[in-house]
């Protein structure tokens, strides 16, 4: 299996990864010996095998629940905002473009 | 007597017992150590040495009113910069989390803080746990202690040089694909990666999660066995953590009537090195000496399970990491619309290995190739998991060479993926699988150290543990 750049150039698309021209020459380059070494699995004969799944030792699925934070432990959470509005997490707006 | 930061946690315990030190001057002397020796080694990426004196003062308080915490009372450690503590920094090693504070804590560090040990500091890393040589941390390399032009291995190579070099008396390592063993071999101390489940995870920067286990790294296997039992147990925050009966040592004096099984494809695999083939060869000499019974076994799969491991590990960093936008906290690129905020951000926050397994990882799991790699991966792991089944059903342990190498020179590997990649050939399989195995050291020769690796059966670190003590002390007495 081999890769084109346009194809890497596609998956840092949708991975978030603004890649100069020389990165993605390079990652291209080094994904071709790495999908020729992973591509040995082709070789397997996995016919009548399940996907592995998480064994039943664990604690499987449970509700999502919020709990209460402390003082302390909510302004820890405010200071690593990158941006801040008061209390308010900023970001930048889904639909604009921001004035420089 | 030695000097204190050179003592196993075993000694220092018997002398606090024995009232002739103090955990102050335990911590004292291994903060002096990271004064002289930090600066040309880089281990430490943070010293709390405010809090660790505070905290040795109220270890030596509460000895001296009779209430002792436990074994680790007073013991002062070093933990991954990787591992959360609350109020403090926590980098994974890489530039996106520059300046993040951490706003919980790990369950592991809690362990060892509620345990009264005294946390010396934070310790270096590859980026995200992702490197098998420390120099894809983004705040510089680590050095090894023997010879400051190779690597200390990795990804935990800050804690194989905090504790080889004596800056501590013992280490939290985490372990993916063999990050734990592998740095504990090339820097000659003993490296645990717990069985699957032992450790709870949470508060562990996620690199793989169905991998990732975090475990000790000690000056002997005693040592491992004592963090172990403090960190281990199941956890509410962590619904992969097991609900399986806890570990509890128990040392046997010989190694008679333990079947131990030696995969033929171990020893005769390209590239293994002529001083780790003899060097572990006289340790597996050793461990016959000591009583096991060796059997040739055949464990098939060895060198796909390296191929499942760079399938199934990039999918899940992919997924993990996309956490990492700049959105919430860490890096962000200010004045850009939305999505060049996100990819600006992450590409100038994430290293190259990071990046170039988050793109491996989105393309494995895509669309039209999911079936082909990941899929396909996910059921060759059953297949590896049936061969340690199956395996295990004939014999007690099983032994490999912990790492083909020794400690190789700084940018050696650095532009070849696959020869770094290489390094893990005989460890990855071990987390593929989910079974503990500790890398002990083979000699003391005063050459580049060589691990041999133990591998044991699931939740049994028992069995694996008093092995590898016994293993341990029939090497003293052959070298």
């Amino acid at each position: 299996m081999k890769l084109s750049k346009e194809e890497v150039a596609h998956l840092a698309k949708l991975s978030r990864l603004d890649l100069p021209e020389q990165k993605l020459e390079q990652m291209t380059k080094d994904f071709g010996s790495i999908l020729e070494y992973v591509d040995s699995i082709q070789k397997v004969d996995v016919e009548g095998v399940e996907p592995f799944t998480m064994p039943s030792k664990s604690q499987g699925w449970r509700e999502d629940v919020a709990f209460e934070a402390d003082e302390a432990t909510r302004e820890l959470i405010l200071t690593n905002f990158p941006e801040r509005a008061g209390d308010l997490l900023a970001a930048p707006g889904v639909f604009e473009v921001p004035k420089k | 007597m030695k000097p204190l930061n050179e003592l196993t946690i075993v000694e220092a315990r018997e002398l606090l017992d024995k009232g002739e030190v103090t955990s102050r001057q335990l911590t004292e002397a291994c903060l002096q150590q990271i004064k002289s020796l930090d600066g040309a080694l880089h281990a430490y990426l943070e010293v709390y040495e405010e809090d660790a004196l505070a905290a040795a003062n109220r270890a030596d308080d509460r000895r001296a009113e009779g209430s002792v915490l436990g074994p680790l009372d007073g013991i002062p450690v070093a933990i991954k910069d990787n591992m959360l503590l609350q109020g403090k920094s926590s980098t994974a090693g890489s530039k996106i989390l520059q300046g993040y504070t951490a706003t919980y804590d790990s369950t592991v560090v809690k362990k060892l803080v509620d345990a009264g040990s005294v946390i010396l500091g934070r310790v270096n890393m590859d980026e995200f746990a992702m490197g098998s040589s420390t120099e894809r941390s983004a705040y510089g390399p680590t050095k090894h202690p023997r010879d400051p032009e190779r690597v200390p291995g990795g990804s935990s190579g800050g804690s194989a040089v905090a504790v080889a070099a004596d800056m501590c008396l013992g280490a939290l390592g985490s372990d993916t694909g063999g990050s734990i063993r592998q740095p504990a071999s090339l820097c000659g101390i003993v490296g645990l990666k717990p069985t699957y489940g032992r450790v709870s995870r949470y508060g562990l920067i996620a690199m793989a999660s169905s991998l990732d286990q975090i475990g000790p790294m000690t000056k002997c296997v005693e040592d491992s066995a004592i963090m172990l039992e403090a960190i281990q147990g199941q956890d509410k925050n962590d619904q992969t953590s097991s609900d399986e009966a806890y570990f509890k040592p128990f040392w046997k004096k010989s190694l008679q009537g333990v079947k131990i099984g030696l995969p033929k494809q171990a020893w005769t695999s390209q590239g293994v090195e002529d001083r780790v083939k003899e060097k572990t060869e006289a340790a597996v000499a050793a461990l016959k000496s000591a009583g096991a019974d060796l059997v040739e076994i055949d464990l098939p799969y060895a060198d796909e399970a390296l191929a499942v491991y760079y399938i199934l590990m990039p999918c899940e960093v992919s997924a993990n990491l996309s956490r990492f936008d700049g959105m919430r906290y860490g890096l962000r690129k200010q004045g850009l619309p939305l999505f060049e905020t996100y990819a600006q951000s992450r590409a100038e926050g994430f290293g190259d290995e990071v990046m170039r397994r988050v793109l491996l990882g989105a393309f494995a799991l895509s669309s039209g190739y999911i079936d082909a790699y990941y899929v396909r991966a996910k059921k060759v792991q059953t297949l590896i998991r049936q061969a340690y089944e199956h395996a295990f059903q004939n014999v007690d342990l099983i032994v490999t060479p912990t790492s083909p190498t020794t400690a190789f020179k700084f940018g050696e590997k650095m532009n070849d993926p696959i020869a770094m990649y290489l390094e893990d050939v005989f460890t990855v399989s071990v987390n593929v699988a989910g079974v503990p195995a500790i890398s002990i050291p083979c000699e003391d020769d005063g050459g580049m150290p060589v691990g041999i690796q133990l591998i044991g059966k699931w939740f049994d670190e028992a069995t694996l543990l008093s092995a590898a003590r016994v293993l341990e002390a029939q090497l003293k007495t052959d070298n």
